[in-house]
């Protein structure tokens, strides 16, 4: 398994080194894959887990403050469109974006305080409101709008979050960033 | 279409006698079968889906020796344990209690995720009204919360004081928060009301009565209401003014009459209210009138819920899983206009599953037994059919003769109408002594399409199940003796011969079965093809027989031995050997 990976990366990083502009406060790991052509913008204290991948092939990327970006993460993949826009996706501050996921380029919007599950899939140009929570492997049509604080289900059954606690939420993914910050360790310079 | 991976099925043999049992009508093909005895098996009788199984499906009886499906076993319950705690709930606890967990063990009533207990920080700017005295208290309310889908017990309005035992506190609280009442709170309200009527005139009692109604009496819950009537209804039945209001010609047989109410009331609550003075009294009573009385007046303006309805959305309603997995609540309102929105669904605790274990219906014996203990999945007595009958698996075989020298058919192809193919049977011996096997098979499948079967070798016999270590020293006088085996490497060397076996190992025999399948074209006025009847379905009667040690039974184990003596037992029975879909048009 091991050496099958070693084949792989080689070949990824080879593609273009996109031109990048990173706060000083973000954790951004060693394997973290960076390609493209247009901006990759990371706002501060965000963390970017090692082995996810964003592409800024189709346009650029801009990424708000405290974000987590988990691993084997595809933001910006380039959808059966293939149309590359000025902003290729957007994720808010204080969103997560867990493991396997994948966001497709085409203006996609991802608000604030928004967890993108476990291996979902948002489509193209789907502009997903604040404080909305994915849960794993739902699938978000491209263009698809959704209002703030729905729950998505992966069997496309719908809930409006009723919490209120969108402050709360925002104050563990503080905590959480300040430990990742700790286990991580950051390499923004191979990427600049 | 999905490719077809061949399986093999066994027909449990209890569904033989229950079809012979049974006077089935003439256009069935299983009462066909009843007739005639040498008619086959068909697979795709009606009958044939609920006596089909997996070999791994089927247990086996060591003392009738016969198979034992599904169908045929009596099942005990031996444990009862709830799914999330594994703690195990003894079967006394079952009946006071019901069946879900009563630890904190809840289920997401929107998503079945499971819930955990979350501490609520609340927030310094809390808009709520109870907040100065929650704010003094930091950490002091907890709320259940699903990590899936973020619902949260606040969302209905519920919080927790504690920590632990949630499953009490929850049977407390209704929705909204508001607790349910206590039997104790329930008495005290109503010594409270009768007090007040006391005092008042008839007319005034009627009017706060009536009051009563429509602020306390619309959120009587069930648990309220049947007490209410309870009291009432003993209260009529113990007061001996109650019979005369001119309805005793009636005598006994009114809905009024204590007696009925009395024999009703001794079914719902098992005779503790029976009174043996009441049947002496004779005559009508009077209906509950007021709320405290247990009198609950339907609330037929639904307008609000109308309304509600109208601003929500289709996914805000719970669906009728939802609903069903829902506990009963006793403190819920009447059900009377109740509404089935996600927003009033409740923690749901987890159901309690179950280990059983199985007997045999005819003997009694025991041939599954789990481990008592919740944790652990072994088994202490497990019969399965897998270690008492060969089981059966199904290659395709490629011969360059009659596949042509084109690419290797693989399984999972379709098969060509009117072409021969071949099959690799291959029978996997899993006892310690050696079988004799007999197969039969029609030569023409049933059904509207019957394809060609031939098996070249039914009759053959399998080596025991020995050790791998025996056998690796007895390779070499195997060799000697003339039973070769053949290499699978050099398959296409090898010509199908009718009556030989195609391979031979330390356990198994492999023998080929030729099909030619039917042509799936439909003549005029012919139905259209239904599901799956272009699959290839070979019935199969499979005969087993063996030889065991007389004595292997525990009484005369020793004297069995040294004589020597050996008995015969055999086993019979139909399987079915799907072998994949024909090619249509
Ligand atoms: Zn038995
Ligand atoms: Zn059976
Ligand atoms: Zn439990
Ligand atoms: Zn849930």
């Amino acid at each position: 398994m091991s050496s099958k990976r070693h084949s792989i990366l080689p070949a990824v990083s080879a593609g273009p080194k996109p031109p990048v502009h990173f706060s000083s406060s973000i954790t951004i790991a060693d394997s973290a894959l960076l390609t493209g052509t247009n901006l990759i913008t990371i706002s501060s204290e965000s963390v970017i887990h090692p082995r996810a991948k964003l592409d800024s092939l189709a346009g650029r990327i801009t990424i708000g403050r405290r974000c987590v970006v988990h691993e084997r993460t595809m933001i910006g993949a380039i959808g059966t469109s293939g149309k590359v826009t000025e902003t290729a996706v957007t994720l808010g501050d204080y969103v997560t974006v867990e493991v396997a996921a994948s966001i497709e380029a085409g203006n996609t919007i991802i608000g604030e305080g928004t967890t993108v599950g476990v291996g979902s899939k948002i489509g193209a140009g789907a502009v997903i409101g604040k404080h909305c929570t994915l849960t794993p492997h739902t699938e978000i049509p491209a263009g698809e709008v959704i209002p703030d604080f729905t729950v998505m289900y992966s069997n496309g059954m719908r809930r409006v979050d009723k919490r209120g606690v969108a402050d709360l939420k925002n104050k563990g993914q503080a905590r959480q960033i300040d430990v990742l910050r700790r286990m991580i360790p950051s390499n923004p310079a191979k990427f600049t | 279409m999905a490719p077809l991976n061949p399986y093999t099925y066994i027909q449990c043999p209890c569904s033989d006698s229950a079809s012979l049992g049974r006077p089935s009508d003439a256009t069935s093909p299983t009462s066909a079968e009843a007739d005639d005895e040498d008619n086959t098996f068909d697979p795709r009788a009606p009958r044939a889906n609920f006596s089909l199984y997996p070999l791994e499906y089927l247990l086996y009886c060591e003392d009738c020796h016969q198979i034992r499906c599904p169908r045929c076993i009596a099942e005990e319950i031996a444990t009862y344990f709830c799914p999330s705690c594994l703690f195990e709930v003894p079967s006394s606890n079952l009946k006071s209690e019901g069946n879900r967990c009563t630890r904190s063990c809840f289920q997401c009533p929107i998503c079945i995720g499971p819930l955990s207990v979350t501490s609520i920080e609340t927030p310094p700017s809390d808009p709520n009204l109870l907040a100065p005295d929650r704010a003094a208290t930091q950490h002091s309310t907890y709320s259940l919360i699903c990590s899936y889908c973020n619902w949260s017990s606040t969302e209905i309005g519920i919080q927790f004081d504690k920590p632990n035992s949630i499953h009490a506190q929850l049977a407390k609280i209704r929705n909204g928060g508001a607790s349910r009442l206590t039997a104790k709170e329930r008495k005290e309200r109503r010594k409270e009301l009768s007090h007040r009527g006391g005092e008042a005139a008839v007319a005034a009692a009627a009017a706060a009565a009536a009051a009563s109604e429509t602020s306390g009496g619309q959120d009587m819950d069930l648990e309220t209401q049947f007490a209410n009537l309870k009291l009432f209804y003993n209260s009529q039945l113990a007061d001996p003014n109650a019979g005369d209001n001119g309805f005793s010609s009636l005598g006994d047989l009114g809905f009024s009459s204590p007696s009925s109410l009395s024999r009703i009331m001794n079914l719902y609550t098992g005779g503790k209210l029976h009174d043996p003075r009441a049947k002496s009294k004779l005559g009508a009573m009077r209906e509950a009138i007021t709320a405290d009385e247990g009198l609950l007046e339907p609330d037929l303006d639904e307008s609000s819920l109308i309304s509600q309805l109208h601003r929500s959305d289709f996914l805000d309603t719970a669906s009728s899983t939802q609903v069903c997995s829902q506990p009963p609540n006793l403190g819920e309102p009447h059900l009377h206009g109740a509404a089935r929105f996600n927003s009033s669904l409740r923690p749901a605790p987890y159901l309690l599953r179950t280990k059983r274990s199985k007997r045999c219906p005819v003997c009694r014996h025991i041939i599954s037994k789990p481990e008592a203990k919740v944790q652990t999945t072994r088994f202490r007595i497990r019969l399965v059919a897998g270690s008492y009958i060969p089981s059966i698996s199904i290659r395709r075989l490629n011969l360059p003769g009659s596949n042509g020298p084109g690419a290797p058919a693989i399984l999972g192809d379709l098969l060509e109408p009117l072409k021969p193919v071949h099959f690799l049977l291959t029978f996997k011996n899993p006892i310690f002594e050696s079988l004799k096997v007999t197969l039969g098979a029609p030569a023409k499948t049933p059904g509207r399409f019957p394809s060609k079967v031939t098996v070249l070798c039914p009759q053959f016999d399998i080596d025991a199940n020995t050790d791998v270590w025996d056998e690796a020293l007895k390779d070499n006088d195997r060799e000697s003796s003339g039973r070769s085996r053949r290499r699978a490497g050099t398959e296409s060397q090898f010509q199908v011969e009718v009556g030989k076996i195609w391979e031979r190992g330390r356990n198994w025999v492999s023998i080929v079965v030729e099909v030619v399948p039917a042509s799936l074209k439909l003549e005029q006025g012919q139905d259209l093809l239904k599901e799956d009847e272009d699959v290839l379905e070979i019935p199969m009667f499979v005969r087993i027989e063996w030889e065991v040690e007389n004595g292997g039974d525990d009484a005369t184990t020793g004297s069995g031995r040294d004589k020597d003596q050996k008995e015969k037992r055999e086993l019979a029975y139909w399987c079915v050997l799907g072998l994949g879909r024909i090619k249509q048009g």
